[in-house]
């Protein structure tokens, strides 16, 4: 084995570069990481898989009996195209909250949080480098999904002269609003992550309150029972994805989503909070 | 240069480092020596600012580590080889690290090079060997070419080319004016590494020396002796003025080192003698002795601590010394102090294995 010889020569830091590493390189740094592993890839890839598939297969099953529901005269008051263009976010969101636990949770699974706060010993910093490249990453693919999804499964609609225009109301909001949805709720698996530093203990817990207990709170009885199934996260940032609201129960795309947002926001401050004042 | 003071840390009503102060100074290896469990790798978390400290400060440089302004360049670590994403190749790995200081990527490539894990670098990390993950972490911790070495446990679990490799690597790394803090549970190892020496257990500084002095103080010399007249030798020996006793496999230890003059008083008085040996406690029993009281963990070895210590037979020395490679000097005595050549890249085989004087030729008094 080779010695040092020909590398090495500048000792006690005489090659600091001038002022101090700035946040772009943490950036850099977490933008590498999040693309050279694996589960990135192919959490993306199910998020695209589930969600535009979903949405074709129900925009083509459902294109046949909406065109008869708004055949008739009058036309069906219930049949409304616009419901579905974006509905396979519905599962592919899994996917998304996934992504974002794991970006946190395998730096602690794997002891590699000890590398990243050597490298960048700055915490608040590299939190929030880590939850831009997160968001940035999920808000575009989101997105494109989205829209990929839309064209895909309003190619059946239009087959049928029922055709949703992106001009219709509500419908680029839904479309954005799908990646914005996508991207909160990777920070939402990552605040989770932070708390829980376990992969599927933090997984276990979103899923479970976007899916089960989201769903159960609505059996709660009275009107605090709908407000807490008004606020539950996926309820409330949830509505954003859809051009129509098909549940009149829910809070309106925008408050919904600031309130997702926010609940987001505390879970993330907490978070940071116990990371950068506990031992790693 | 690193600086502790009144470094501690408590974790709930346990003190797992205790107000410790020490000094690692530039251009030598300096040796962080202590039982498992007497606070090496706590003390190491704290200097990294992984851990924070319940009391006290360390500073690298002059600077508590998150000050620093760009902490690869100044400070390279090894902590634990194994942790990284396994799913992430190993030059992705160094080349996210290297991102996160605004080093070039020609960096990756160079330091992939030096510790030569070019077939491999493109593979991901879980299917590396131990030795090929310590080589890895080497190479993060060289990434920024920086002033302060830290290597925790490096030879752990290394085939005998590793040891050597990174025995080397220190040295050489120390002797072009860095600092290199390395922990160690074995004395055997700083031994032929160190310079300076740290000991530390449970949590309280035991020792902060140099490697000559400490091994001065604490290395002690005695002389097994064997006869079938037992009792008229022990009588003898008294009367020469020579403190014995009993060494319970037949034998009597006499202090100090003196076959010559046993053997005389001996031969003298008419007295069979079937054994007369020099034994030269070795540095692992020496710090064994140190840090007897402050061992957390100890197995339940009936006869105490020194009895117990493998490196205490006769001879101890080049050849208990665990990688001392064949070849090694066998007469490489005190008076060559370890490391005194920094640089000169020790040959293979030739690192100068501290030993006693007499190492294996102490037998040849006898009898």
């Amino acid at each position: 084995m080779t010695a040092a010889t020909q590398v090495v020569n500048v000792p006690e830091g005489d090659s600091v570069p001038e002022g101090r590493i700035g946040f772009g390189a943490f950036l850099n740094a977490e933008w590498i990481k999040i693309r050279t592993v694996r589960s990135t890839f192919w959490t993306l890839v199910s998020l695209a898989v589930v969600s535009i598939g979903l949405t074709v297969l129900i925009c083509a099953l459902s294109a046949d009996s909406l065109a008869k529901d708004l055949a008739e005269t009058p036309p069906d008051a219930d049949a409304h195209p616009d419901e579905l263009i974006s509905v396979g976010v519905v599962f592919g969101q899994v996917a998304a909250l996934v992504l974002g636990v794991m970006v946190m949770s395998s730096e602690y699974a794997t002891g590699m949080i000890r590398a990243t706060l050597t490298a960048m010993p700055r915490r608040t910093s590299v939190l929030v480098a880590k939850a831009v490249v997160l968001v940035a990453l999920l808000f575009v693919i989101g997105t494109v999904v989205a829209f990929i999804g839309y064209f895909a499964g309003n190619a059946f609609f239009e087959n049928k002269d029922i055709g949703v225009s992106l001009d219709s109301p509500g419908v680029t909001r839904a479309l954005i609003g799908n990646g914005l949805y996508v991207a909160v709720l990777g920070l939402f698996g990552f605040a989770l992550a932070l708390l829980m530093r376990h992969t599927a203990g933090a997984i276990t817990v979103g899923l479970a309150m976007i899916f089960v207990v989201g769903s159960l709170v609505s059996l709660l009885p009275g009107s605090w029972g709908d407000w807490v199934s008004k606020l539950m996260p996926g309820n409330a940032g949830g509505a954003v994805t859809a051009a129509r609201q098909y549940d009149d129960s829910l809070l309106s795309p925008w408050v919904g989503f600031g309130v997702f947002c926010a609940e987001v926001g505390v879970l993330l401050v907490l978070g940071w909070w116990r990371f950068t004042r506990k031992d790693a | 240069m690193i600086v502790a003071q009144g470094l501690t840390k408590r974790y709930g009503d346990k003190t797992a480092v205790d107000g410790v102060d020490f000094t690692v100074p530039s251009g030598t290896v300096t040796g962080f020596l202590g039982p498992n469990g007497a606070g090496k790798s706590t003390t190491m978390r704290m200097i990294l600012g992984l851990d924070r400290p319940s009391a006290g400060d360390v500073t690298v440089n002059g600077k508590r580590y998150a000050q620093l302004a760009a902490p690869l360049h100044e400070v390279g670590a090894l902590l634990d080889a194994k942790a990284m994403h396994g799913g992430r190749t190993a030059y992705n790995h160094l080349r996210w690290l290297a991102a996160s200081n605004r080093l070039p990527r020609r960096r990756v490539d160079e330091v992939i090079a030096m510790v030569g894990l070019g077939e491999v670098a493109r593979k991901p990390a879980k299917g590396f060997s131990l030795g090929m993950g310590q080589r890895l972490g080497i190479a993060a911790a060289m990434l920024g070419d920086p002033g302060v070495l830290m290597f925790d446990e490096p030879v752990n679990g290394l085939d005998p080319e590793g040891i050597l490799w990174i025995r080397n690597l220190m040295k050489q790394l120390a002797s072009e004016g860095r600092t290199v803090f390395v922990s160690s549970h074995l004395m055997s190892e700083m031994a032929l590494t160190a310079e300076h020496l740290v000991v530390i257990g449970r949590g309280r500084i035991l020792a902060e020396t140099d490697m000559v002095t400490f091994i001065n103080q604490n290395s002690t010399n005695y002389v097994r002796v064997r006869s079938p007249q037992q009792e008229a030798l022990r009588d003898l020996l008294h009367a020469e003025g020579l403190q014995t006793s009993a060494n319970g496999d037949g034998s009597l230890r006499v202090e100090g080192a003196n076959t010559v003059r046993i053997g005389d008083a001996a031969g003298q008085a008419g007295i069979w003698l079937h054994e007369l040996t020099l034994v030269q406690s070795s540095l692992e029993e020496a710090f064994m002795r140190l840090t007897a009281d402050s061992v957390e963990y100890h197995a339940g070895v009936p006869g105490g601590v020194a009895g117990a210590v493998p490196g205490a037979v006769p001879a101890a020395g080049a050849g208990a010394v665990p990688g001392a490679v064949p070849g090694a000097p066998p007469g490489a005595g005190p008076g060559t102090d370890p490391g005194a050549t920094p640089g000169s890249a020790p040959q293979p085989g030739g690192v100068p294995g501290w030993g006693p004087p007499q190492a294996p030729g102490s037998r040849q008094e006898g009898k």
